[in-house]
């Protein structure tokens, strides 16, 4: 079989597989020795399926020949590891959960194998998905295949340096303020974060519940609008998963952008990034408007408010939601011989830096005589935010922002700035805030030949166009580079 | 604004959180930057009507009906101590000063 079967789209792999050309079986082998290559570089994964995945893609091979139509027959995926699988370990990069095995599988999860995808395995994240660069797990690092000195970007930096690597075209992340798009930009990859509500959150451990949204990251826009269409959807088991049926996402992706107006926000500061992100932004808007997009000015003044309203609703949320992990019916536990020392130990031993942070700048958020300036408040902006960016797109059919104010950064760089490091999702948090959908797609390199990445957001339940313009971008583009691992020598 | 050790404290004992010395000045410092940064909160103008809750504008409602939990089992096997199909804690008592 091909050496290259690795390289191919999930759609032509789905093809492939379905026409009986390549079995699932064999795709199942070429995804695993890639990610035998490739895995002890970058450390996407906290473990392998490597007999699970067989088995499954024997029963994929067996459905696909009892004459099954399969939107994703043999398609190799990975998963962020807060997302439910019956059986297995789900730790959320956390030491508090371990030991814990999922008692349920989620619903995304069991969409992507209904439709006949092998999961290849569990991927490392921001310990919780409370990062931007992967190293707030507690097991390991996850390094970025373009430059292993750099950061994949995070929360979902296992999934995006899997999918980047080669060793899935597919992947699962979860975004609750950037936490698809921003990894999937440092790592070279299309990431989306889908409107909220489009896709149920059950089996999703619980960070930001009014934000969180689960998305796929792939190496092309069509692969991710292909993963979305198969796990949105409406589900009994998320009560604030939407009814409304589901877009056919592929069928109008090819038909550009012709007369599209494409909204660049006033208040997006471009040029402070400096050098060579300015320059591709410049760049980018020369290519819309090259596919036959019209540029048009909007504005949303509170904009700049983005990351602080973020910071106190999600870490608000957070410090209610992360309540549950108290030792007592899952996870590590601490030795102690009373309940309430029990509850401290377990939590304090348990969770790691980043996360006891924004625990407690949560509850400072919430507790008495500071609820209304900080909670209260971070509403009452972020409410204004949602209608001005209504407004927005009336004015314009998408909104485009870069996806992160600039390329991967060094290992260990950020880590002891915490506000430098919350900056890294500037431009990816008002979609989750306001429950707009974003996809992020590369659009060049910098000076030192690492990924660039655009941002288009679109109105609530529009994917379609977000992918579309997407699509139209990523054509212009022309994109064809691929992560040459740079330091696997030295290192 | 400026965050004493006394209210790192307080917070985190709300949190059920507990801090050497070390990180609660180490943490001190960086709640406080924060939350210099949060507040230009201040001079943004808001929304008085906003309510708290999920954008979830078009989830159908859900009927409010039993059905079946998780089996005990199922859930016994992820509790860190059990002893005849019940979930086993420390006893409860503690500190005096939990609020």
């Amino acid at each position: 079989m091909s050496p290259e079967l690795w390289d191919l789209p999930a759609e032509e792999i789905a093809r492939w597989v379905a026409a009986r050309e390549v079995s699932a079986v064999e795709v199942t082998d070429a995804a695993l020795e890639r990610t035998a290559r490739v895995e002890p570089l970058i450390g996407a994964y906290l473990e392998i399926f490597q007999q699970e995945a067989r088995i499954r893609a024997a029963e994929v091979d067996r459905r696909v020949a009892a004459g099954e139509s399969l939107a994703l027959a043999g398609v190799p995926v990975a998963l962020k590891d807060n997302l439910s699988l019956t059986g297995h370990a789900l730790t959320c990069a956390s030491r508090i959960l371990s030991g814990y095995t999922a008692p349920y599988t989620a619903t995304a999860v069991e969409r992507l194998l209904a439709a006949g995808a092998v999961v290849i395995g569990r991927c490392n994240m921001d310990e919780f998905a409370m990062g931007s660069s992967c190293e707030s797990s507690a097991y390991q690092l996850t390094r970025n295949p373009w430059d292993l000195a750099t950061v994949p970007g995070g929360s979902s930096g296992g999934p995006a340096a899997a999918v980047a690597a080669g060793s899935v075209p597919l992947s699962l992340g979860s975004d609750t303020g950037g936490s698809v798009r921003q990894p999937a930009a440092l790592c070279g990859v299309v990431g989306v974060k889908p409107t909220y509500g489009r896709v149920s959150r059950y089996g999703l451990v619980a960070f930001a519940s009014s934000t969180d949204q689960i998305g796929p990251l792939a190496r092309t826009v069509r692969d991710a609008a292909l993963g979305l269409s198969v796990i949105a959807g409406p589900d009994p088991n998320d009560s604030t998963c939407a009814g409304r049926p589901v877009d056919d996402y592929l069928g109008g992706i090819e038909r550009g952008i012709e007369g599209l107006r494409v909204g660049v926000l006033r208040e997006v500061d471009v040029e402070s990034l400096g050098g060579a992100s300015a320059a591709n932004w410049r760049e980018s808007l020369a290519r819309l408007e090259a596919a036959g997009a019209r540029i048009v000015d909007v504005s949303v003044p509170s904009l700049g408010a983005s990351i602080a309203v973020y910071y106190v609703i999600c870490t608000a949320e957070a410090s209610a939601n992360l309540a549950r992990f108290d030792g007592v019916r899952y996870g590590y536990r601490a030795s102690a011989d009373n309940l309430t020392d029990l509850y401290f130990d377990s939590r304090s031993e348990g969770f790691g830096p980043e996360v006891k942070r924004r625990i407690m700048l949560g509850t400072f958020a919430l507790s008495s005589g500071y609820y209304e300036a900080y909670y209260g408040r971070a509403r009452g902006v972020l409410e204004k935010m949602r209608r001005e960016l209504g407004v927005a797109l009336e004015a314009a059919d998408v909104l485009v922002t870069p996806t992160a104010p600039g390329a991967a950064f060094g290992i260990g760089e950020k880590m002891d700035d915490p506000l430098a490091m919350y900056l890294s999702d500037i431009f990816t948090t008002p979609a989750n805030l306001t429950g707009l959908p974003g996809v992020a797609v590369p659009s060049g390199l910098d000076d030192r030949g690492l990924p660039l990445s655009l941002q288009v957001m679109g109105r609530m339940f529009d994917e379609a166009t977000v992918f579309r313009v997407a699509r139209a971008f990523e054509r212009e583009v022309a994109w064809t580079a691929s992560p040459a691992f740079r330091g696997a020598q030295a290192g | 604004m400026a965050l004493t050790i006394e209210e790192v404290r307080k917070i985190a004992n709300l949190a059920r959180l507990r801090f050497s010395p070390e990180d609660e000045r180490k943490l001190a410092g960086q709640l406080a930057r924060i939350v210099d940064y949060i507040d230009q909160l201040q001079s943004y103008e808001t929304v008085a009507d906003a309510v708290a809750g999920s954008p979830a504008p078009e989830a159908p409602e859900a009927k409010d009906k039993a059905r079946e939990c998780l089996p005990r089992e199922v859930f016994l096997a992820n509790v860190p101590a059990s002893l005849d199909g019940f979930l086993v804690v420390p006893e409860v008592k503690g500190p005096a000063d939990v609020s």
